[in-house]
């Protein structure tokens, strides 16, 4: 009864978001929520490996560099987009496994160091590869082929609102995936070692098996999510797709909603894509110093996100009223 | 009756440090093997030899006539044996019975079934009062029930305890003794470390003795604790067996 009325609000929530474009015809609100959006894809698809399994990579920009290179790339050269969405992921599930099965058997801070080196090494070779990257100079994303099916014409893919139900479509993916993750084995087998890896692997926990295929989930999902802002965006640089700036924001949006929750993501997404659209626009070049506060706050005053934030209040709540 | 578990000549060696020199005995199904020793020799660390945390120098361990020798912790804990950790290692942020599904899952794909298994488990330990609390937030005596009903949630066939009792209260102690001896009534083989020699006599069948690494003595309990070895590597003064 509970579940189904958690269900049901969930679906109707995902509709009302889905409504928007009908009502709202400008331009600008409806780019804020893709932005809100793209972060919710890219939060859900770090808290697999980071929240979960509490291996904190700070190179997803190198996955989600892939995914955007892949697809833009294949794109100029007359492939169609979804293939090239599709391949994205495969890359950069390879990039992950390449990773993974050296640096997940190392403990503590070498996974993360080791991930933003990889990631960096990734940046450096897009500016040199320019035949293939045009560097520096980045590439205009070119037009997507109109989407038909069965010879119906569905869209062409201009204005806002197909990129719009596109980014509300994996969003939704990317948080179900977390969802059914977190119910089943591989989810309790990832905190689990998030919380004491000596204690999981005694409990008969693969700890390299089970590191690694969150990793391979987390990789594909940030792929969709660089792919899609690429496209989305119409223009990708190095520094814009793999920079560091792509792999802090994946863990911020968690560490702001709450790790390793399903919900955490969401509401992280929405706070940090709307405060960093505010403070680009009055803060400008130093927009990233407020993030940076906002950050060193979330962690001092929200240490549990607001994932966190919200089960305590609950419990408050219940306190309050059994008294 | 072939023995469960045959530890054969294991040696552990830390550079210079020979913490287990030459430890040999087995394990009949079925029974408690009691281990006790003075702090420092060799307990835990025959524990981790056997379930895959460190390599012996030298000897092996055969389950079941099958060579422990180069198994990871899992593959260990896949085959039937499994371990406590003396400082108890909850899974702090997930719920008591999440901890206790977590281990359960190590025969089963499924949550649903893992969570009857857990909840029997807990049951057993008399925790299920406590399954939604946060393991984290568990008194030291709770923890090692929670310790237990997660081995056992694996479904071993051999479980190390290491010190289970150990700063408990009486009371509580008491309880564990008590399940022990039920464990083993239901056929479970067990190996207990454990410093009290009161509890120690109550549960065990056989009693081996480790100190420095070596093995002092080895045997029908009431016998072992008064050996003279025994009582001056260990004991101090004689104990009125039980």
């Amino acid at each position: 009864m509970k579940r189904a009325v958690v269900a049901a609000s969930i679906a109707a929530g995902v509709l009302l978001v889905a409504l928007l474009p009908v009502f709202v015809k400008s331009d600008y609100p409806l780019g804020v929520m893709i932005g809100v959006l793209l972060a919710v894809s890219l939060g859900a698809a770090w808290n697999i490996i980071g929240g979960f399994a509490g291996q904190y990579s700070l190179g997803h920009s190198a996955y989600f560099g892939v995914g955007a290179y892949t697809i833009v790339v294949l794109l100029g050269r007359g492939i169609a987009p979804w293939w090239g969405a599709l391949l994205g992921s495969i890359l950069a599930s390879a990039v992950a496994l390449l990773i993974g099965s050296i640096c997940l058997r190392l403990r503590g801070a070498y996974f993360v160091l080791a991930s933003i080196a990889v990631a960096e090494i990734l940046r450096l070779l897009a500016l040199w590869a320019k035949s293939l990257t045009n560097g520096a100079e980045g590439i205009l994303v070119g037009e997507f082929p109109p989407f038909t099916i069965f010879g119906h014409f569905v869209t062409d893919f201009t204005g806002k609102p197909p990129f719009f139900y596109m980014a509300l479509g994996l969003a939704v993916f990317c948080v179900a995936t977390n969802g059914v993750i977190k119910r089943t084995k591989l989810g309790y087998y990832l905190q689990a070692i998030r919380e004491d890896q000596d204690a999981a692997w005694s409990l008969g926990i693969p700890l390299a098996l089970y590191k690694n295929a969150a990793l391979l989930i987390s990789a594909a999902l940030a792929a969709q999510a660089g792919a899609l802002t690429a496209t989305y965006v119409a223009f990708m640089d190095p520094n814009a797709m793999l920079g560091l700036d792509v792999s802090v924001r994946a863990v911020l949006v968690c560490i702001l909603g709450g790790l390793g929750t399903v919900w955490g993501p969401v509401a992280g997404a929405i706070v940090f894509a709307l405060l960093d659209e505010a403070l680009l626009r009055y803060l400008t070049q130093s927009h990233l110093f407020g993030l940076g506060m906002l950050l060193i706050l979330a962690i001092l005053f929200l240490p549990d996100g607001l994932a966190g934030l919200a089960a305590r209040l609950r419990v408050k709540a219940r306190a309050k009223a059994r008294a | 009756m072939t023995a469960l578990l045959e530890i054969a000549g294991i040696s552990k060696n830390f550079g210079g440090v020979k913490a287990l020199s030459d430890v040999s005995f087995s394990v009949e199904p079925g029974t408690v093997l009691g281990l006790v020793g003075p702090n420092g020799s060799g307990k835990t660390t025959l524990f981790s030899c056997l379930t895959g945390f460190l390599k012996p120098t030298r000897g092996e361990a055969r389950f079941e006539g099958r060579s422990l020798s180069g198994l990871s912790p899992e593959r260990v804990c896949k085959l039937g044996v499994v371990r406590t950790w003396q400082k108890v290692r909850p899974l702090a942020k997930l719920s008591v019975l999440d901890n206790v599904v977590v281990g359960a899952l190590c025969r089963t794909t499924s949550v649903a079934h893992a969570r009857e298994i857990a909840h029997e488990q807990l049951r057993l330990v008399r925790l299920d009062a406590r399954s939604s609390a946060l393991a984290g937030a568990l008194p030291i005596g709770e923890r090692k029930k929670l310790e237990v009903a997660r081995v056992l949630a694996t479904q071993p066939r051999l479980v190390l305890f290491d010190e289970v009792m150990g700063g408990l209260n009486t009371f509580e102690k008491e309880e564990l003794a008590e399940l022990i001896v039920e464990l083993r009534r239901k056929g479970l083989t067990q190996i207990v470390i454990e410093h009290d020699m009161k509890a120690i006599l109550r549960v065990s069948d056989r009693l081996v003795v480790l100190g420095s690494g070596a093995k002092l003595a080895d045997g029908a309990p009431a016998e072992v604790v008064r050996d003279p070895a025994v009582i001056s590597a260990y004991l101090g003064e004689p104990i009125a067996a039980a």
